[in-house]
């Protein structure tokens, strides 16, 4: 496993600007999973990383190494694509032995076998060993595509949206696998997600990418809990965090434009006056849907509430974020 | 259907035609639609086969039909087993589809694989290399005795420019030894581009993102070939030396124009051979028992190769 840096990488696609001036440390046996939305340049810095696509400027480094001219084999990444990539006429054991046929290896047949072994019984596809990849489901091709790296011991593995087609149960499985493996091995891992969940509970780091730039990278509850802007506070937190005007609450610090509250940032009880419009029974939880001096406000209410639609309810935000007028942080 | 139902003033007769397409059940209008392609098939493949098959039994000359015609029962396959010259024929026919299939699969695989890297004009090139296809057969033979000409011919004029043999010392279509493979060469020259056609279609089938998975999991280009683009490309392959071989199989009209069959009877192909028995020697019930052999060759390798070829898709 190794560090792996990216500095100063920039890429652009005719007129669009994929990634600008990105620098990013992945440390050393780190889990670091980028989020942002499409064409934010996610799945751009793993081609960068994994050599598939070069820098039109800038560094990617292998433990201070600059790799640019390094061709993908050199480089020696696992990479799980999107869109899976199986070997279409192999079966499923040949495509999970693919990488460790390399004669770069010249890893013994046992091995071979025993290794593929170990990475099927991990993912739930022992039974599948025999199939042709194209024989599978969506949520099977998916685990064979993971599987197809994991039996590798590369410098870093890359995961673009890995879980994405699996159904939530077995998402949920192998988020704690994934993360298990990886704490075991001491894997350097950089996974791109949309999904929250998977990057608060796995990620060491997370890094937020918008249109091509790197805006935010830390810990995710750093990330969580301090945002620096309201593009960064709206990647993390379901529901999303609130955004208002800052004026709908007393005492907004000046320069504020925007308030941003989470729901565990709304004090119920006292303040201002919200009306329900809509209550939504979770389980858990209940999520409470409030207009508010004309704004929309989703916040979390213990699950056994008895409001219902049209209930009046006062609110006040604790501790919330305040945001200037391009929607930076202000406090 | 609710047609008449809808409309308020209902051309005279039609209701009586929608009532009786109405009466008529799916399935009945199905086998209406299917009934003249049936009839057709029955009329002009079905039918003859089986008459074919009737006259392979039988002495009938077509030159001849107010003769009585007597039943042999298999005489004439007897006769076109034991014939010698016959096996001389289908010596040429294997000759001929072996080597043009051969080099036609090699260039036309090597020629579909550079023309699809990306360089600017490979459009424009690949329209001009599939140009030989075009033409008609009897306007290849036709212009290619005149490439083969030993005294004006541009085939010997650039033989002998790369080998110094002087160009009138042979003749590409006289030679026994040669004249086999002047037929083989032009039918590569005009029928390559097919197969690069099929193969190009083999190879852009084939994702970039496959080949990325290769170089991720550290596979060499070479490696990259053997174990992706080749496996990927082989049903189609098998498909054009399928296509390849049924045309060359009954290969008629351009060897006719090059060669006639000659010299002596070197490349007469048994399509050449079963003509002349047929339409120049009238001996139609001996050329209908050698048809109806041919047909068994044919399907018997064909049904063969399919099953091969299904089992490479299914691999």
């Amino acid at each position: 496993m190794a560090e792996v840096t990216l500095h100063q990488v920039t890429k652009t696609f005719g007129d669009t600007v994929a990634l600008d001036h990105v620098s990013l440390t992945i440390a050393d046996h780190s889990f670091v999973v980028l989020l942002g939305p499409t064409g934010a340049g996610k799945t751009t810095t793993l081609r960068m990383i994994s050599g598939l696509d070069k820098p039109d400027s800038g560094d990617v480094r292998f433990d201070g190494t600059s790799v640019n001219r390094l061709m993908p084999a050199q480089r020696n990444v696992a990479m799980v694509f999107q869109q899976y990539s199986l070997y279409p006429h192999l079966s499923v054991r040949e495509n999970l032995e693919f990488p460790l046929k390399s004669p770069l290896l010249r890893m013994a047949a046992d091995e071979i076998a025993k290794t593929v072994a170990t990475v099927a019984e991990t993912l739930q596809i022992t039974h599948k060993l025999d199939n042709k990849a194209t024989e599978l489901s969506g949520g099977e091709m998916q685990r064979v595509s993971i599987g197809r790296a994991l039996v590798r011991k590369p410098n870093i593995y890359l995961m673009d949206e890995p879980l994405s087609s699996l159904d939530a149960k077995l998402r949920a499985d192998l988020r704690i696998e994934l993360k298990r493996i990886q704490a075991h091995l001491g894997a350097t891992l950089l996974y791109v997600t949309h999904d929250q969940i998977e990057a608060m509970t796995m990620a060491t780091h997370v890094g937020v990418l918008d249109a091509g730039r790197l805006v935010q990278f830390g810990p995710p509850r750093e990330i969580y809990e301090n945002p620096i802007s309201i593009y960064a506070a709206s990647r993390l937190g379901q529901p999303r965090i609130n955004i208002l005007p800052a004026d709908v609450f007393g005492g907004a610090p000046s320069g504020a434009s925007f308030i941003g509250m989470r729901p565990e940032q709304i004090v119920q009880g006292q303040g201002e006056e919200g009306q329900v419009t809509r209550v939504e029974r979770l389980g858990d939880q209940t999520r409470l849907y409030l207009l508010i001096k004309g704004h929309d406000l989703v916040t979390v209410t213990e699950a056994h509430t008895t409001l219902k639609n049209g209930d009046v309810v006062k609110i006040q935000p604790k501790h919330a974020f305040y945001f200037d007028q391009e929607g930076n942080r202000v406090n | 259907m609710s047609d008449h139902h809808r409309s308020h003033r209902p051309e005279p007769g039609s209701t009586a035609l929608v009532h009786r397409v109405k009466g008529l059940s799916d399935r009945a209008i199905a086998w209406l639609f299917i009934l003249p392609t049936i009839v057709i098939l029955l009329a002009i493949n079905i039918f003859p086969l089986i008459w074919t098959i009737y006259l392979s039994f039988t002495n009938y000359r077509v030159n001849r039909p107010n003769k009585a015609v007597d039943f042999v029962g298999l005489r004439n396959y007897e006769r076109i087993l034991s014939d010698t010259d016959i096996w001389i024929t289908m010596q040429a026919t294997a000759h001929f589809l072996f080597w043009t299939i051969f080099f036609q699969v090699l260039i036309g695989f090597a020629l579909a694989y550079l023309i699809n890297k990306k360089f600017k004009g490979n459009d424009l090139l690949t329209t001009i290399i599939v140009l030989p296809m075009m033409l008609s057969p009897a306007v290849v033979g036709n212009f290619w005795t005149f490439l083969y000409q030993p005294q004006i011919g541009l085939f010997n004029y650039v033989v002998s420019f790369f080998s110094g043999v002087d160009p009138s010392q042979f003749s590409m279509i006289g030679d026994v030894v040669l004249a086999p493979w002047a037929i083989v060469i032009v039918d590569t020259w005009m029928w390559t581009p097919f197969v690069m056609l099929i193969c190009l279609a083999g190879l852009r089938s084939i994702p970039d993102s496959i080949y990325e998975a290769a170089e991720c999991d550290r596979a060499s280009k070479w490696r990259q070939f053997w174990t992706i683009t080749i496996p990927m490309v082989l049903p189609f392959l098998m498909l054009a030396v399928l296509f390849r071989g049924i045309e060359n199989f009954k290969m008629f009209d351009l060897v006719v124009q090059l060669t006639g069959g000659g010299p002596g009877s070197t490349t007469e192909l048994t399509s050449i051979n079963l003509k002349r028995e047929a339409f120049e020697k009238w001996r139609t019930g001996y050329a209908s028992a050698y048809a109806v052999i041919l047909f068994v060759t044919v399907f018997g390798l064909a049904s063969i190769y399919v099953k091969a070829l299904n089992r490479v898709k299914d691999r």
